[in-house]
């Protein structure tokens, strides 16, 4: 398998992002989040988008969903308008949101009960999903029972639930733990190239970044900006060892952490 | 640290108070019309349980009439004013400026208007009790959670879906929070109402014993009280053990 070609001539992009701004205007505050973005995310294309802390980097993907409104540019899903939620589109956020009242197999059927897909379509969807996500056997668990990693892992199967068609993930891991993390980056990369759905995927994790993506769009603080569109040129499927421990894996971590002026 | 020894604690706390109140009252020889000691107030607990016990029922049937229109009416008000902004302009200040009317004033009110009987004093404890089921449920409904809004619109849910599936569920540990509060309250009411009107219930035992003199009845009546609201305030914590999410959420 090979990385889908970067906003090459072809079928309309899943996602098209052009020139947009956004403005969060307070009391007495202005804060320009987001400075002439433009990106094209190509169908079944995995990109992440990089930066730090308060880039916009979230607000992006927000207003990829349908969440919050923007004022200039625009914003085309499967070539469409995005005027609010998309039905083809998932999205995992950083807390897993799950309800507490609410069983790992409510919690799964929850979003796709919310768009009302067919009762029956969802009952079939349940086992083989628990069977995907090794859930097997804490059916009737309520999330506080689960460690943050099972509960991410839910709220991730919550989304493909819904077979979306593109699935937007906001620093999914974040929250866990380092070798958690690694984990799910591997079990995500699996599912991904058995199912490859469009992912928007944003991280301010270098490695992570680049050990899952075809492309990164790097961003810069305030107002944000993408900086640079980095392809990643490495082999799929990807291995945790093979490719991390590869020369050109490590060259890809020089080259951002300098984009990104992690060497001051 | 919860140790064994803390029961044993508790009970030689309360064991001590009581026993330096009985050698207090027969030390300085304290008239009994003035302080009854707890062994004539004990005594008196046993030999009126009957009467006690019929009073007791009837306070009793009053104060859950008057909690359950409580709760009823306080969480109807709150989806009321929450749906309604127009509601939470005008409705929502109105409760707040009546609850600052001490209700006990208006109990005689309550009298002329609904008579002696059982519903002046349904009327009261409800009065009493609305309020903080009113607010507890409004401020459960208004402080769900953003990122779980925010999660359930990305799923395109419905305002109904919403409603039911996450603010409500949300809301209950708040609602019984109000719950206990308003379950004490609503005795409270029920007591003043036979106070001021009646010819039965606690309340009115109370108000026949201090008038005669027999100052160990009112002390047993008060205890009859005491113990009413306690299991009433215990089943409103058994009920509440239902939303066993809220300290998970």
């Amino acid at each position: 398998m090979s990385p889908a070609p970067a906003g090459a001539a072809g079928p309309a992009p899943a996602i098209a992002v052009r020139g947009l701004s956004k403005v969060f205007a307070g009391r007495g505050t202005h804060v320009r989040a987001l400075d002439n973005v433009s990106a094209d995310i190509g169908a079944r294309e995995f990109v992440s988008v990089l930066g730090p802390s308060g880039c916009g980097k979230s607000t992006l993907m927000r207003i990829i969903a349908g969440l919050i409104p923007y004022e200039r540019g625009e914003v085309l899903v499967t070539g469409g308008p995005v005027t609010g939620p998309r039905p083809e589109i998932g999205v995992v956020f950083q807390t897993a949101n799950l309800l507490p009242w609410l069983t790992v197999v409510g919690n799964l059927r929850l979003g796709a009960e919310l768009r009302k897909l067919p009762r029956d379509v969802i009952g079939g969807k349940v086992d083989p999903m628990l069977k995907l996500l090794g859930l097997e056997g804490f059916e009737r668990a309520y999330p506080h029972e689960l460690s943050g990693g099972m509960q991410q892992r839910v709220a991730l199967g919550q989304a493909l639930m819904l077979n979306p068609s593109i699935l937007l993930m906001d620093e999914p891991f974040g929250a866990l733990d380092a070798l958690t993390r690694d984990r799910m980056n591997l079990e995500l990369l699996r599912m991904w190239e058995a199912q490859r759905q469009t992912v928007f995927f944003v991280t301010h994790s270098i490695a992570e970044a680049i050990f899952l993506s075809d492309r990164i769009l790097v961003m810069t603080a305030r107002p944000g900006r993408i900086l640079q569109e980095i392809p990643v040129d490495l082999p799929r499927p990807r291995d945790p060892k093979a490719t991390r421990g590869s020369r050109e894996f490590g060259e890809y971590v020089v080259r951002l952490s300098e984009l990104m002026g992690v060497f001051g | 640290m919860r140790s064994r020894w803390e029961p044993v604690q508790v009970g030689l706390f309360f064991a001590t108070l009581v026993a330096a109140w009985e050698a207090g009252v027969r030390a300085f020889q304290v008239k009994e019309y003035l302080l009854p000691p707890p062994s004539a107030v004990a005594l008196e607990l046993w030999q009126s349980r009957w009467l006690l016990l019929q009073h007791g029922l009837i306070t009793l049937n009053e104060t859950v009439l008057g909690f359950l229109a409580g709760a009823v009416g306080g969480v109807l008000l709150a989806v009321g004013i929450f749906c309604s902004p127009l509601a939470r302009r005008t409705v929502y200040p109105l409760v707040v400026a009546l609850q600052s009317v001490p209700k006990a004033a208006v109990a005689p009110l309550l009298v002329v208007w609904f008579g002696f009987g059982l519903l002046s004093k349904v009327v009261m404890s409800f009065l009493i009790a609305f309020f903080p089921i009113v607010i507890s449920a409004l401020g459960g409904l208004m402080s769900t959670p953003e990122n779980l809004l925010e999660h359930l619109r990305a799923h395109r849910a419905t305002w109904w879906d919403t409603f039911w599936r996450l603010r409500v569920p949300s809301a209950l540990p708040s609602f019984v929070d109000g719950c206990k509060v308003a379950m004490p309250l609503a005795v409270i009411g029920a007591v003043i109402g036979e106070f001021v009107g009646s010819n039965e219930g606690l309340g009115n035992q109370i108000m026949l014993a201090s008038g005669t003199g027999r100052t160990p009845l009112v002390f047993a009546a008060l205890a009859a009280v005491t113990l009413l609201s306690l299991l009433l305030f215990a089943v409103v914590e058994l009920l509440g053990g239902l939303v066993w999410w809220r300290s998970r959420a």
